[in-house]
């Protein structure tokens, strides 16, 4: 496999954008990327894209077909990656090996979005084999609820206080605020978190993700290309892409096995990552910052410590002594993450490409991690998906 | 008091069986491991052969996790107006099948985690038809009242 770089990144700012589609917003943060990569369009040779659930893409998720016609009908293959929340970083891993495998020099992967108003179904079906309708038929457990279930398991077993969630959301907004793409960008207390509306008990309001609409792009190629043309190329050091294990007891559907041995968890976050670890040769310590698919602050606590980055229950201890800020030892989501953006679900693991690079150029101003060499990115979607990608510079 | 009809909100996943309430699922010949709902065939990468039979769970586990759902949930969910909040959980039955589940309570207090909990089948809310739609619920063993 050969060296790929990021050439360029762009993002168009996350929020409602009711006069909009998500091709013009895909547009803005692809035109971004060529510009920040000082490539023009036609010298794109493929574009790998994020399949949208609930825009554009002529509804069969050929959102990928969209920008190729919007920005320019040059004949060049189009790959349009359905993985749910996870499409975005499924797309930059087909991306990332079009141009690893040599099959191509220069590719685009863009993902947007524009999401329905308020909370969305889970299931895009409504058949009584899909279980994921049944889930919501029978019981109504919606997204919120499965986290908030995580979470008060996690509460009995390492005595997570509500004010230890509550600190996350704050922690995320005070980095979050000085991000001009981000759609909330106020601070808020701890009590202003308690105080919000209780979602799914015991998660508030402030301490899960809404849905926004957003878009962002990279631009990825050869060495060759990044060395002609940049003097400071930001490098994929791997990126992965898994599915769950049988048997890791998350509660999915309306049921599963028990597990055996080990903790239930999102075990295709956990190979994900284990792999771009592994395969970019680098330590879960050696991670100068993160960017992970905080859906709900439990997240947060949960996936550093399922994938070695701490130790299990030290989670809430390292966000109160503030070394998950920037500043700290393990700094997570200093781009202010979903709680500060919003999901646009299939872009999001675009957006963290482009965060990872922003923060590896040292181009984040007052939400960078001071000397940042190395970074993960992490997203998570509905079908047991998940993607991983490890960068440096 | 008037006797409602009742039905099930879908076919085949529970019923009252001479023994009491039961989830109906299956299980491998060949693995034990357990399905809910019924599967075709076995998931288990680890299993030399899928070789399915109908099995039944319930109606003793003990519950793994739970929250409530304090908003009104989007469809296919449905419910009663007004609207309240009810608790969902996360039960482990004796047999090692992990399920999700209404509670039939939605008291903080009576939903301890790792306390027993049993299968009970309920209304959830009631049709056009004014019959009741029942599903698969848990409710404490013991009140945890002091
Ligand atoms: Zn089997």
């Amino acid at each position: 496999m050969r060296d790929v770089a990021v050439l360029g990144v762009g993002m168009h700012p996350w929020g409602k954008f009711a006069d909009r589609s998500v091709t013009q917003m895909c547009r803005v943060a692809t035109e971004a990327a060529l510009q920040d990569a000082g490539i023009e369009w036609r010298e794109v040779e493929a574009v790998a894209a994020a399949s949208s659930r609930f825009s554009g893409g002529k509804g069969w998720g050929l959102n990928g077909n969209d920008v190729v016609e919007d920005m320019g009908s040059t004949g060049i293959p189009v790959y349009n990656l359905s993985a749910g929340c996870a499409a975005g970083g499924n797309a930059f891993n087909i991306g990332w090996t079009l141009v690893a495998s040599g099959a191509h020099d220069c590719v685009l992967v863009v993902g947007g979005e524009k999401m329905p108003k308020g909370f969305i179904q889970t299931s895009g079906l409504e058949e009584e084999t899909d279980p994921e309708h049944l889930r919501q038929l029978c019981v109504g457990m919606p997204g919120p609820a499965f986290w908030a279930a995580l979470c008060r398991r996690r509460m009995q077993d390492f005595g997570t206080s509500h004010e230890d969630l509550a600190r996350i959301a704050v922690k995320a907004h005070q980095i979050g605020k000085h991000n001009t793409n981000a759609r909330f960008r106020q601070e808020f207390s701890i009590e202003d978190v308690l105080n919000s509306a209780m979602v799914s008990y015991p998660l508030h309001l402030y301490e899960i993700c809404p849905v926004s609409d957003g878009a962002a792009a990279v631009l990825i190629c050869s060495a060759d290309i990044a060395r002609k043309r940049t003097t400071r190329p930001v490098w994929v050091a791997s990126s992965s892409v898994a599915t769950a294990r049988f048997d890791d007891g998350l509660p999915r559907g309306l049921g599963t096995v028990v597990p055996q041995t080990g903790p239930t968890c999102h075990s295709e976050a956990s190979i994900a990552v284990g792999n771009a670890l592994e395969k970019a040769g680098v330590a879960p310590t050696e991670l100068d910052l993160v960017e992970l698919q905080d859906n709900t602050v439990f997240y947060e606590l949960a996936f550093p410590e399922d994938w070695g980055l701490c130790q299990p229950g030290e989670a809430e201890r390292l966000v109160e002594k503030g070394e998950t800020l920037p500043t700290g030892k393990l700094p997570i989501n200093p781009s202010g993450g979903f709680l500060c953006f919003g999901e646009a679900t299939t872009a999001m693991g675009v957006f963290q490409i482009c965060e990872l690079t922003w923060q590896l150029r040292e181009q984040a101003g007052p939400r960078q991690v001071p000397g940042a060499k190395i970074g993960l990115g992490q997203t998570l979607g509905l079908g047991g998906n998940a993607t991983a990608a490890v960068l440096k510079n | 008091m008037t006797m409602h009809e009742r039905i099930p909100v879908t076919e085949g996943l529970f019923a009252e069986t001479a023994a009491g309430p039961r989830l109906l699922g299956s299980r491998c010949r060949t693995c034990s491991t357990p399905y809910f709902p019924r599967s075709l065939s076995c998931h288990n990468p680890e299993c030399g052969e899928s070789q399915m039979e109908d099995a039944d769970f319930g109606p003793r586990g003990s519950l793994w996790s739970c929250a409530i759902q304090n908003y009104p949930p989007p469809l296919p969910a449905r419910y009663e107006e007004p609207y309240t909040p009810y608790a969902v959980g996360v039960v482990d039955l004796d047999e090692g099948l992990r399920v999700v589940a209404r509670m039939s309570v939605d008291d903080l207090d009576s939903l301890q985690l790792d306390a027993e909990v049993e299968l009970t089948i309920e209304p959830i809310y009631r049709d056009e038809d004014g019959r009741e739609v029942t599903t698969w619920k848990f409710k404490p063993l013991q009140s945890t009242a002091k």
